[in-house]
């Protein structure tokens, strides 16, 4: 019996380790494309050691070289600003409207939420022309407010925020208010402190589906200054941007844009799990 | 309570749509285009560049004519052109001038996209067949900025080493299919094209046939002569003498020739470039393409310089576009990136430069533009789809789909 | 939770409550006016472009030549007129149709089987395998897809892998042939008779042909990209299982498969029945892999109505037809949430609350990228 499970684990773990390797070695030719040359990197697809180690491509992706015709920084400078920004003002308009909901009465609060609920079930496909007729409608077509405003609130955000409201018991804002503390001075020095995993959670979840996002970006911007490291990646490698392959500059650029997530990750793998169960990852 | 709710929301539903509605108006800033008098223009230029080469030329070209007139133009290079312009037309802001390709100028004159400025550039003396291709509804729509055509490209040192010399340069199709056969060996297909109708459009055009008439207005693509050209890749391709770039592993027939994989390619002017910059090994001699059944036939590229319909600065627009097809601008072009003079001196001038070129330059005479019907875009990528798969279809039933949708895009579908 | 909200109502509110009433529409202001103004507003801008012909000139609401109202005409176009647009249309339905059957099967078992595996007590090393399976979800979609581009070259690391093994791999992005073509064609059956019937403008043949070649790719790259997320899903539902459950059922010598088909299936339903849902509505909206890997190539094999329907509004400046394919869209997804939701719970009875929790994860998770998932 002993020697049946020995065998059972050992075929276990080896099927294990195997889906694992599938699993990570995408990312691994990632980084090791990155530092070969082009020739190189046609002529030897499998092997992870580059030989001779090429800088050339994180040159040209650093801006080291004369060639601007793809300024990777300037999209990572996008990106960057474009995330923080619209993080910011997730948590922030996020756990406010979540706040309300859970815990003020108000008239319409229902319907109010019921209609969160509705808007969270558009599918995004249904999204990308009803969002370039509201920017274009509005005059903002091609510039940053267009990249930034719609993304400043979102529906999934708000109903995380609500569920933990729901679920902290209320005695301690009551203990702040009957001392007198206004609505918003309770919410901010007592709720939201009191709220860190879930904020937590929902910066993670805002700075992942921020930085990650294209569709957005596809439809309200066009101009070269206002590609983030997605939107150019994508226009890259759609062939547009130069002749040749260029394996090794895409893999550079797509490990860029791997990168910041992939610390955000590895440092807050909880915060990630948490979030999946409580149904707010990107499906 | 419950009446009193809804009343707040019709409320705050009727002061947001009309908030929404003050705000916007974002479309109707476009329909008119209010023309700036006086004072400094500032021109947006929207290029789909070639590569570096070209961009540096049209920013220097740019740069120059900044100077001269007192105005600014910014040069801006689109990653798509077509996307780009799409929604810059929609978006309201589209570019002061851009690069329009051939078979587009129906869908842009038909949407009321493009300024119509063509008599103002009429005596610059543009070939018969570029004016005939920007010419839309009777007018002509933009000043051609350019030409390319296809020629047979051949790699000497593959060619030599074959046992081929001069006197074997095809002149017909039994030529071509001869020598294509003997430089088939081993890693090294005899011909490898890029798989669309850019490049196979010219055995049809040596058969005697093409898509639609030459007023643009009925639909030929259901003939013998088509036929006949689509067989004739057809027979190439089953017979393992010619390949598409895709199945030697290349982007397109220059990067196949570059790498080794074909001894010849059929590709316009800007081959040129290409070759020199990324494959400089490759010794590479340029020759009319062989004549079909029914003479010789080539395909003509070419973009023209459009100005938008909805620009502030039409006037200046059009003096840019001036500068830009004078002769000499047109020969700085033609050394900095390889495509030829719009004009009849130009392409003189240009025959007499470069010798080595004079394959391209002849094309002219005797080459097919684009179509450029409105709505043929998708017309054409289902074309290409099925040209993809040629070795395996037949001939007649693509044929006759392409008919049958040309019809409805000739009909205004 | 619930005890304490009967609590909260009942409590008498005077004057905070009307505090309240003003305090809560100004904290929840920002987000009426973000989600109105640029969700539920451009919403019914679209439904109503998507009853013009509007080309992208001018106001789509100013009517005149830009923008003719047609009514219902797209959406009848799309299914009776004969066209070019009708042929798109029904093949990117077609691929997506097989692009879903294949990953919400394939992405369920191989995420329910990780989950399975890495939640064995007896495993070690249990946070890096959940650590590796779960990290291709957290990573850009478009990123991805342009390692697979790498990865799957003609003469990339896959086919060089194969050739390790002594398979000949196939030219990838180029190859259009449908899996059931190939399968089909082992047997010397192309194209027959028996299917030549022409349904919506496409013969029986063109529907059976399965996903291609090409197709396979994406088909890989999704089932790569999700399992992490549904595995995580499926894990936690797996620790929620009561010990005592397990412990009985070995006492009472019930072997593995058993136990699997009769006592941990049944109890995770509710997580199949979520994973299944997420896998319909994110498989119908593959966009962001079909923009990289080909737009439609080859041959439209990979042409999806998500992506079809931007392609027909901004680069063939027919912004009507596009509108109304993204809403058929909408309207298919819709109709299998419902019907997939009708089907789980009639055959077994969850409970209403189960149901309702569920059905607002779904919309939760679907949510939570706005952008389209793949």
């Amino acid at each position: 019996m002993r020697r049946r499970t020995g065998w059972t684990m050992l075929a276990g773990y080896a099927v294990l380790v195997v889906f694992a390797a599938i699993y990570l070695y995408p990312f691994l030719i990632q980084i090791a494309t990155s530092f070969k040359t082009d020739s190189q990197a046609a002529a030897t697809p499998l092997s992870l050691a580059p030989n001779p180690l090429d800088l050339g491509t994180w040159k040209r992706i650093f801006g080291l070289t004369g060639d601007s015709s793809v300024p990777i920084l300037g999209w990572f400078a996008n990106s960057v600003l474009i995330t923080v920004v619209v993080t910011a003002g997730r948590v922030f308009f996020d756990s406010l409207a979540g706040y309300a909901l859970s815990r003020m009465r108000f008239r319409g609060r229902g319907f109010l939420f019921a209609a969160v609920l509705a808007v969270m079930s558009v599918p995004g496909v249904a999204l990308l022309i009803p969002k370039f007729l509201m920017v274009t409608y509005l005059g903002i077509y091609d510039t940053y407010a267009a990249m930034i405003l719609p993304l400043l609130v979102d529906a999934a955000g708000v109903f995380i925020m609500k569920q933990f409201f729901d679920s902290v018991p209320v005695s301690v804002e009551e203990a702040a208010r009957i001392d007198g503390a206004g609505l918003f001075r309770t919410f901010w020095s007592v709720v939201l402190p009191m709220a860190r995993p879930a904020l937590i959670t929902l910066t993670i979840l805002s700075f992942q589906g921020s930085w990650n996002e294209f569709t957005h970006f596809l439809v309200t911007t066009q101009s070269p200054e206002h590609k983030t490291l997605v939107t150019g990646l994508a226009s890259l490698a759609s062939g547009e941007l130069g002749a040749g392959s260029q394996f090794p500059l895409k893999m550079g650029a797509a490990l860029l844009t791997t990168i910041p997530v992939a610390i955000l990750f590895f440092s807050f793998q909880r915060y990630f799990v948490r979030g999946a169960n409580e149904g707010g990852v990107k499906g | 309570m419950r009446r009193n709710t809804r009343l707040a929301l019709v409320a705050t539903t009727a002061a947001a749509a009309l908030t929404v509605s003050a705000c916007g108006g974002g479309f109707d800033q476009q329909s008119s285009a209010q023309q700036n008098t006086g004072g400094k223009a500032k021109l947006t230029i929207l290029i789909g560049s070639s590569g570096d080469a070209e961009t540096n030329a049209v920013k220097d070209a740019a740069k120059k004519w900044s100077d001269k007139s007192g105005n600014t133009a910014e040069v801006v290079v689109a990653s798509d052109l077509a996307q780009q312009l799409g929604q810059g037309f929609a978006g309201g802001t589209p570019p002061d001038v851009f690069y329009a390709d051939a078979g587009r100028i129906g869908d842009f004159a038909k949407a009321g996209n493009l300024y119509a400025y063509g008599d103002k550039v009429q005596d610059a003396g543009f070939l018969d067949s570029l004016a005939q291709t920007f010419t839309y509804d009777g007018k002509l729509q933009c000043a051609p900025k350019d030409y390319s055509t296809l020629a047979l490209v051949i790699n000497t040192d593959l060619w030599a080493k074959a046992g081929l010399t001069d006197a074997d340069i095809p002149k017909d199709w039994a030529g071509l299919e001869a020598v294509s056969k003997k430089l088939t060996s081993g890693n090294v297909t005899g011909l490898v094209i890029s798989g669309e109708w850019d490049r196979i459009g010219a055995f049809a055009k040596q058969a005697g046939g093409w898509i639609v008439s030459d007023d643009g207005k009925t639909a030929t693509a259901d003939t013998p002569e088509m036929k006949a050209g689509l067989d004739e890749v057809q027979k190439m391709l089953k017979s393992g003498s010619m390949k598409y770039a895709k199945q030697v592993d290349a982007g397109w027939g220059g990067e196949a020739i570059g790498k080794g994989k074909a001894a010849m390619t059929i590709e316009g002017n800007w081959i040129r470039g290409a070759l020199s910059k990324d494959f400089p090994n490759i010794k590479a001699k340029v020759v009319e393409l062989p004549a079909g059944p029914a003479g010789k036939g080539t395909l003509v590229f070419s973009n023209c310089w459009g100005i938008a319909a909805k620009s502030k600065n039409q006037a200046a627009a059009v003096d840019l576009v001036k500068s830009m097809i004078a002769t000499d601008q047109q020969l700085a072009f033609a050394k900095a990136f390889g495509v030829m003079p719009s004009t009849t001196e130009g392409a003189q001038k240009f025959a007499e430069t470069y010798p080595d070129d004079a394959a391209f330059a002849k094309g002219g005479e005797y080459g097919q533009g684009p179509v450029n019907i409105p709505g043929f875009d998708p017309v054409k990528a289902a074309f290409n789809s099925n040209l993809e798969q040629l070795a395996s279809k037949d001939t007649k039933a693509v044929l006759a789909d392409l008919q049958k949708n040309t019809e409805a895009a000739t009909k205004g579908q | 939770m619930h005890m304490a909200a009967r609590a909260r109502s009942r409590r008498p509110g005077g004057g905070i409550r009307g505090r309240e009433g003003i305090a809560g529409w100004v904290f929840t202001a920002p987000m009426i006016v973000v989600l109105g103004v640029f969700l539920f507003i451009p919403v019914l801008m679209a439904l109503y472009v998507s009853l013009t012909s509007w080309n992208g000139n001018g106001s789509p609401f100013a009517g005149g030549q830009n923008a003719t109202f047609v009514g219902l005409d797209n959406y009848s176009a799309l299914f009776t007129r004969d066209g070019l647009t009708r042929d798109n249309f029904m093949q990117s339905l077609g691929n997506n149709f097989w692009y879903v059957v294949f990953v919400v099967p394939l992405q369920t078992a191989t995420s329910f089987f990780l989950a399975l595996v890495v939640s064995n007590r007896f495993l070690k090393g249990k946070s890096f395998f959940r650590t590796a399976f779960y990290f291709p979800s957290v990573t850009s979609s478009i990123a991805i897809s342009v390692v697979f581009l790498f990865l799957f070259q003609n003469s990339g690391a896959v086919n060089a892998l194969l050739a390790l093994v002594g398979i000949d791999g196939p030219a990838w992005f180029s190859d259009s042939r449908g899996l059931f073509h190939i399968a089909f064609g082992a047997f010397g059956v192309d194209n027959p008779a028996w299917a030549s019937a022409d349904i919506l403008g496409r013969s029986i043949w063109e529907w059976i042909s399965g996903p291609s070649v090409a197709m396979c790719v994406v088909i890989g790259l999704a089932i790569w990209t999700t399992t992490g997320t549904f595995m995580l899903l499926f894990l936690a539902a797996l620790q929620d299982l009561p010990v005592e459950v397990d412990e009985a059922a070995m006492l009472d010598g019930v072997g593995p498969w058993q136990k699997l088909r009769h006592i941990t299936l049944p109890m995770i339903k509710p997580t199949l029945f979520l994973v299944i849902t997420l896998g319909l509505i994110g498989t119908w909206q593959v966009f962001d892999q079909i923009y990289v890997m080909g737009k439609g190539a080859p041959a439209g094999t990979t042409l999806t109505p998500a992506y079809l329907s931007y392609q027909e509004s901004f680069r063939s400046l027919k912004y009507g037809t596009g509108a109304a394919m993204a809403f058929i869209v909408f309207v298919i997804i819709v109709l299998l949430t419902w019907f997939q939701r009708w089907l789980m719970s009639e055959d077994r009875g969850t409970t209403r609350r189960t149901r309702r929790a569920a059905g607002v994860a779904v919309g939760l998770e679907q949510g939570t990228h706005a952008g389209g998932p793949g």
